[in-house]
């Protein structure tokens, strides 16, 4: 069944076109990386499915829902209920604690609670780390605060735009692990990467070169 | 936990965790509502200071008895009572009297007063050497201190004598086959004298007149004018000008001041023979006031009492510290009391005393508000640098689903968490500010208005609030997605 799905979807900056009629669909539970080289699109297209941006023109159906047709209150709603965000730059508020951070997702979702929040950075092996500020953490411990964060609300859609791009070899392991146990039980998962290993990981692979989709490549190898 | 406990966390934290941005932001609240708080509290301060301050212009109120009454100690403190206390800055009992400086032969007013009161009410006066503080010590005006050549440290003997000399048949009601004889003040305080012997019924038989300290041709005309001295005759006392008698023309203050002469010589001959009383006085201090004080002996009343032997008032200088409606109110209120004494205001201080007022008061409301105003320009041009700096937080919070409400809330709060924090430190500061002011420039301490705390309180939040707006706008107005494409 299908979760995602984008129709002739272009986005246009003056007359540079970031996405050039791109069609894509993703089914419920799949799990696709996104490759391409730098400037191909993927953020462009990333920010419209995590319904930050509009398309210039197409549509994208979320859910049966065209969101590129809905007011901006809409689609903060849309992203905060159903979308798990995991972004390149490890974004946390810096002067909250890791376990802080967490609750942030909770408290605009729907209720902080504490307990949640501590087993979900227990997930990502950073109990302990719970009462630091994110100056204390390393860049690979933030990243995975990050992804605690993104999973608290138990999202339907995570959205990683290259969530392993600045972590080293251990703590990409570690993220991929949680995105298997995340696919494991049923998430959706989009995965921007320039890494072909973590591209590997996911079942289907699209690539994206000058704004269009250049191929589609099923992964064998998946599960194996 | 509840949405809320984690609203104040997050609120707190960005406070507490970023101090340096915050202390400034907090840092001009906490001065606006130091001087926003120190400003009210001198500006309603202001009337009683400077209320204070007006007193030292002298007198504002003056008490007098009505006609007919008397005043004397006894009926000035019931009229005093009128005033509240603290209201009352002093109240100046003065008895005027001529006495006889007995090595000159000549004879000089002389004031009984309260010494503590003249310092209270007559702030201006200035002293060479030191007010009288023990008995029988006196105050000599620089006039009279010059003319007679005293100085501080000089004694002085003053004779106190009575306007009328007692015929030894003197005694009752009246007063048949006596020979009186009394004096009273005529023109330019010259002192006209006269001597009558009464006929068996107590009417006047004969009647001689001195007239010698009027001015010759015209005042002096009473001592002469047959016709007005022929009809004293067969008159009994006391008369009165006009019914009795008519003035000389041209002459009235010294008809009148022959009419005073004999009845003062009827009322005192009355009671028990009074002798002539004198006293030396130690000269403590010259006054000096560039007025018609420097003529003037001034000594204890308790002193003057016991050279006349009565305890009667003249007049009572206050000093009130009210404003010119309840100046009114009192004066009315002492009209109205049974004490016989009638209050006039004394127009001039009390008018520009008010006019100053309100100007002042208007100044310190306007630079109250100058002060909101930079206040507010300084907080919000604060807000502004930290919503700058919060980009990136403020799209990672929309990103996570922020409605723009929570955004608003989340900045609103921490202003109004600084006002608040601002406008208490401030509302404290602001008293030391007010007390050293008050202090300084008024030269007394002020008193702590409980109530200007929760409102400095208030104030600051809102001003906190309403700094806070535009840079909400704009932190509302950040796109998530451009903040964290990178950069
Ligand atoms: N707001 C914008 N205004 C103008 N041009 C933009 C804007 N955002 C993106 N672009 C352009 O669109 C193109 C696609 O950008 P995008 O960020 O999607 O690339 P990307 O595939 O994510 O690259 P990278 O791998 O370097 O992250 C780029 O050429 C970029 O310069
Ligand atoms: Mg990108």
């Amino acid at each position: 069944m299908s979760l995602l799905e984008l129709k002739g979807v272009s986005k246009i900056y003056g007359d540079l076109k970031a996405l050039d009629n791109v069609n894509i669909h993703v089914d419920k539970g799949e799990w696709v990386a996104i490759m391409g080289p730098s400037g191909s699109g993927k953020s462009t297209m990333m920010n419209i499915i995590g319904c930050m941006d509009k398309p210039s023109t197409g549509e994208v159906l979320l859910d049966g829902v065209d969101i590129s047709k809905e007011s901006s209150k809409a689609l903060t709603d849309i992203r905060r209920d159903k979308i798990g965000l995991v972004f390149q730059q490890f974004h946390m508020v810096n002067y909250l604690t890791a376990v802080e951070n967490v609750m942030v997702s909770q408290y605009y979702h729907s209720m902080p609670d504490e307990e949640e929040a501590l087993e979900a950075l227990g997930r990502v092996g950073l109990r302990e780390r719970a009462k630091h500020l994110p100056s204390q953490l390393s860049g690979g411990e933030q990243q995975r605060v990050c992804v605690a964060r993104a999973l608290i609300n138990h999202p339907e859609l995570i959205l990683a735009d290259e969530p392993t791009g600045n972590l080293d070899e251990a703590n990409e392991n570690i993220v991929l692990d949680l995105f298997r146990q995340l696919h494991d039980e049923g998430t959706t998962l989009i995965v921007v990467t320039h890494d072909p290993e973590v591209a590997e990981a996911a079942q289907r692979t699209i690539v994206l070169e000058h704004g269009r989709v250049a191929r589609e490549v099923i992964n064998e190898n998946f599960g194996k | 936990m509840s949405k809320r406990k984690m609203f104040l966390r997050m609120i707190t934290a960005s406070l507490l965790r970023r101090r340096s941005r915050m202390l400034i932001a907090l840092l001009s609240i906490a001065i606006g509502a130091t001087i926003l708080s120190g400003l009210v509290t001198i500006y309603y301060d202001v009337p009683r200071q400077m209320g204070a301050q007006f007193r030292s212009y002298g007198a504002n109120m003056i008490l007098l008895a009505k006609e007919g009454e008397s005043l004397t100690t006894d009926t000035l403190q019931d009229a005093l009572s009128v005033i509240p206390e603290d209201q009352l800055v002093g109240a100046t009992p003065y008895r005027y009297v001529r006495l006889d400086m007995t090595s000159r032969q000549q004879s000089f007013t002389t004031a009984g007063t309260d010494f503590a009161e003249v310092q209270k009410t007559s702030p201006y006066f200035s002293v060479e050497g030191e007010y009288p503080q023990a008995a029988e010590e006196i105050l000599l005006g620089k006039e009279i201190a010059d003319t007679i050549g005293a100085k501080v440290g000089s004694y002085i003997q003053l004779t106190w004598r009575p306007v009328v000399t007692v015929h030894e048949n003197a005694s009752d009601d009246w007063v048949p086959n006596a020979k009186l004889s009394g004096s009273a003040e005529g023109f330019n305080a010259g002192i006209v004298v006269v001597e009558a012997t009464l006929d068996d019924e107590g009417k006047i038989a004969t009647l001689e007149i001195d007239a010698s300290s009027q001015t010759p041709e015209i005042g002096g005309q009473v001592e002469t004018d047959r016709n007005f001295i022929s009809r004293f005759i067969g008159q009994s006392l006391p008369v009165s000008l006009g019914e009795d008698v008519d003035a000389v023309s041209g002459a009235t203050i010294s008809s009148q001041a022959v009419v005073d002469a004999l009845n003062n010589a009827r009322s005192t001959a009355k009671g028990s023979a009074a002798a002539e009383r004198s006293g030396y006085f130690n000269v403590t201090g010259i006054l000096v006031t560039g007025g018609e004080e420097e003529s003037y002996i001034y000594m204890n009343l308790k002193d003057l009492e016991g050279l006349t032997n009565d305890n009667l008032l003249d007049v009572a200088e206050l000093s009130v510290s009210a404003n010119a409606e309840q100046l009114e109110e009192y004066a009315k209120a002492i009209d109205g009391s049974d004490a016989g004494i009638t209050a006039r205001l004394v127009k001039r201080v009390t008018r520009s005393e008010t006019a100053v007022l309100g100007k002042l008061q208007a100044l310190v409301f306007l630079v109250t508000v100058v002060v909101l105003l930079l206040t507010m320009i300084c907080v919000s041009t604060t807000m502004m640098a930290v919503v700058s700096e919060r980009r990136r937080e403020i799209g990672l919070r929309k990103a996570l689903g922020a409605p723009d409400s929570s955004i608003r809330a989340e900045f609103l709060g921490e202003g109004m968490f600084l006002g608040g924090l601002g406008g208490l430190l401030g509302g404290l500061l602001g008293f030391v500010f007010a007390q050293v002011v008050s202090v300084n420039v008024f030269g007394s301490s002020i008193t702590f208005q409980p109530l200007l705390l929760p409102i400095t309180l208030l104030v600051s939040m809102l001003i906190a609030a309403v700094s806070c707006l535009l840079p909400i706008k704009r932190a509302v107005a950040i796109d998530p997605a451009l903040v964290l494409k990178g950069e």
